[in-house]
C-alpha cells in the first residue's frame, strides 16, 4: 500500500494532473506538491492517486527499469506456481 | 540481478561478519521486493531478513473492521475502503458477516477504491446519501487522506480513520528490550513524506545501525550493506540509500496538511495493543467529517478490549518479527490466500501473503 509509482505529467488543471506511465494515463492530485514547481513533462512519484514527490527523468527511468525486472520476475514465479502443489 | 545489485552483494559477502545479524524491515513493499528478488537466497548465511510491522491492513484494529462492517450493514450509507480491507476477517460467529466482502454480499453498499479522490467523486455523485470512507494506512496513505480533507470534501463524506505511524511501533519494540533484530531498514516512501529524521532515534537512542531504503534490489542491498558495515565497524548512524526521493525534511506540504486535519494520538494495533502516539485521529476542525462522531459506535467494549487475531493465528508474532510467516501454526495449512484466517495472509503487504506469493509452501512447524 505504501508503494509509489513514477509517472510523467502530461497536463495540469489547477491541482489535478493527467499523468502517464507505461502508456496508461491516470488522474493524479498535485495538492501535496502545490509548493513545488510542477510542469507538463516533469516526473512525479504517485501513491494512491497523489503525487508525493518530484523526481528527475533519469530517476524515473531507472526506477521503471527496476520495476520491469521485478514484474517480470513475479510473472515468471507465478507461472511456475500455477501447477505447484497447494497453489 | 543488475550489475549494481551484484556489486552490492559482493561487498556484503566481503564483510567480516561474526555471528548472525538480523535486519528488520518495516514495509510490505520492502518485504515484497526482498522476497520476489530472492535476496534471502543470495545473502550470506549469517544474515537474516526479518519482516516487521510493515502492513497497515494487518495491524488495523479488529474493532475498526467490525465497526465498518456494522456501519455498512445497519446505516443507510455507502461504505468505501481501499480494496485490501474488504477481505480482512473479524471474530464473529459464522452466521454473521466476517468481512466487508461478506457484508457486501449480504446487501450492504460497499465499494473498493484506489484513491481518496474516488471518495470525493462518489460523495459528490450521491449528495443525498452519507458516504463513509474507511481509511486505514500508514503515513504514506494517510497523508493523501489529509490532503483530500484540506482541499475540501462534500459535506456527506465521513472518514472512519484508522491511520497509523510506523516509527512508534519500532520504538516500542526497541524500548521493550526484546527486539529480535540488530539493524533496521527504514521505509522509503514513509520517509519521502515524513522525512528521514523520524528514524534518527534508532541510532541515537538505541545505538542501532539504520538506513532508509527504496524498493529496488539495488537500494535494498545498499541499505543492507550500510547497516552491516556500521555493525562491523561498531558505528550507528542513519544512512539514506534512497536519496533520489527521500530528502531532508520530507514533503513539508504533506506534513502541514496532516497537521491541519489530524491529531497524533495513542492507538491500538491489532494483536499488539495500544502504542503511544502512534495513530492519527481527525482534528476537532474536521469533526463534521468524522464518522466516529457522526455515527453510532457498534464495537462493544469487550471487542475493543480483545482486539485480537483469530484463534490459532500467529499474525501478531509475525508482525512483530518474533517468528517468520512459515512458523505460524496455520500457515499453508488452514490459512491460505483463498481462505485467509489472519490479516497477514489477506493483504498484498502482509508477510504471509508475500511469502506465499514467493513460493514458500512448507509449514515449518507441521
Amino acid at each position: 500500500m505504501c508503494l509509489g509509482i513514477p509517472m510523467q505529467v502530461k497536463s495540469i488543471d489547477q491541482y489535478q494532473a493527467i499523468c502517464e506511465a507505461k502508456g496508461i494515463e491516470r488522474d493524479v492530485s498535485l495538492f501535496m506538491l502545490q509548493d513545488e514547481d510542477i510542469r507538463p513533462g516533469d516526473f512525479v512519484v504517485v501513491h494512491v492517486g497523489y503525487a508525493i514527490q518530484k523526481i528527475s527523468q533519469q530517476e524515473a527511468q531507472s526506477a521503471w527499469e527496476v520495476y520491469d525486472q521485478m514484474l517480470a520476475a513475479e510473472d515468471a514465479l507465478a507461472e511456475e506456481l500455477v501447477d505447484a502443489p497447494g497453489a | 540481478m543488475t550489475t549494481t545489485a551484484k556489486k552490492w552483494l559482493e561487498r556484503i559477502h566481503a564483510l567480516p561478519l561474526e555471528g548472525v545479524t538480523k535486519i528488520m524491515n518495516v514495509c510490505g513493499g520492502h518485504e515484497r521486493s526482498i522476497t520476489m528478488a530472492g535476496l534471502r537466497k543470495v545473502l550470506p548465511d549469517e544474515i537474516e531478513l526479518v519482516p516487521g510491522p510493515g502492513c497497515p491492513v494487518c495491524i488495523c484494529p479488529e474493532e475498526d473492521v467490525f465497526e465498518a462492517i456494522q456501519l455498512a450493514l445497519n446505516e443507510d450509507i455507502i461504505l468505501i475502503a481501499f480494496g485490501d480491507m474488504l477481505r480482512v476477517p473479524v471474530n464473529v460467529s459464522k452466521t454473521r458477516a466476517r468481512t466487508l466482502e461478506q457484508a457486501k454480499a449480504a446487501g450492504a453498499d460497499i465499494r473498493p477504491i484506489a484513491t481518496p479522490r474516488e471518495a470525493v467523486d462518489i460523495a459528490a455523485q450521491n449528495p443525498d446519501k452519507a458516504v463513509v470512507f474507511f481509511a486505514a494506512g500508514f503515513e504514506t496513505t494517510t497523508a493523501p487522506v489529509a490532503s483530500m480533507l484540506v482541499q475540501g470534501v462534500p459535506k456527506n463524506l465521513f472518514i472512519l480513520l484508522s491511520g497509523r505511524l510506523t516509527w512508534p511501533a519500532v520504538a516500542m519494540l526497541l524500548d521493550s528490550g526484546q527486539a529480535a533484530f540488530q539493524t533496521l531498514i527504514a521505509p522509503g516512501h514513509v520517509a519521502t513524506v515524513m522525512g528521514p529524521e523520524e528514524w534518527q532515534f534508532v541510532p541515537e537512542e538505541h545505538k542501532m545501525p539504520a538506513a532508509v531504503a527504496g524498493f529496488s534490489p539495488e537500494s535494498l542491498l545498499a541499505a543492507m550493506y550500510s547497516v552491516l558495515r556500521q555493525r562491523v565497524e561498531g558505528k550507528a548512524f542513519l544512512d539514506n540509500c534512497y536519496p533520489e526521493l527521500v530528502r531532508a525534511g520530507g514533503n513539508p506540504t504533506a506534513q502541514a496538511q496532516l497537521k491541519t486535519s489530524m491529531d497524533v494520538v495513542d492507538a491500538n494495533w491489532r494483536g499488539i495493543g495500544v502504542i503511544p502516539q502512534s495513530g492519527f485521529a481527525l482534528s476537532e476542525a474536521y469533526a463534521q467529517h468524522n464518522a466516529r462522531k457522526q455515527f453510532p459506535s457498534y464495537a462493544e467494549d469487550a471487542r475493543k478490549r480483545a482486539g485480537e487475531m483469530p484463534p490459532g493465528c500467529d499474525c501478531a508474532k509475525v508482525v512483530l518479527g518474533q517468528i517468520y510467516p512459515d512458523q505460524c501454526r496455520l500457515y499453508a495449512n488452514a490459512c491460505v490466500p483463498r481462505n485467509p484466517v489472519g490479516p497477514c495472509m489477506v493483504s498484498d503487504e502482509g508477510a504471509c501473503r508475500i511469502w506465499w506469493s514467493g513460493g514458500v509452501r512448507k509449514n515449518a512447524v507441521s
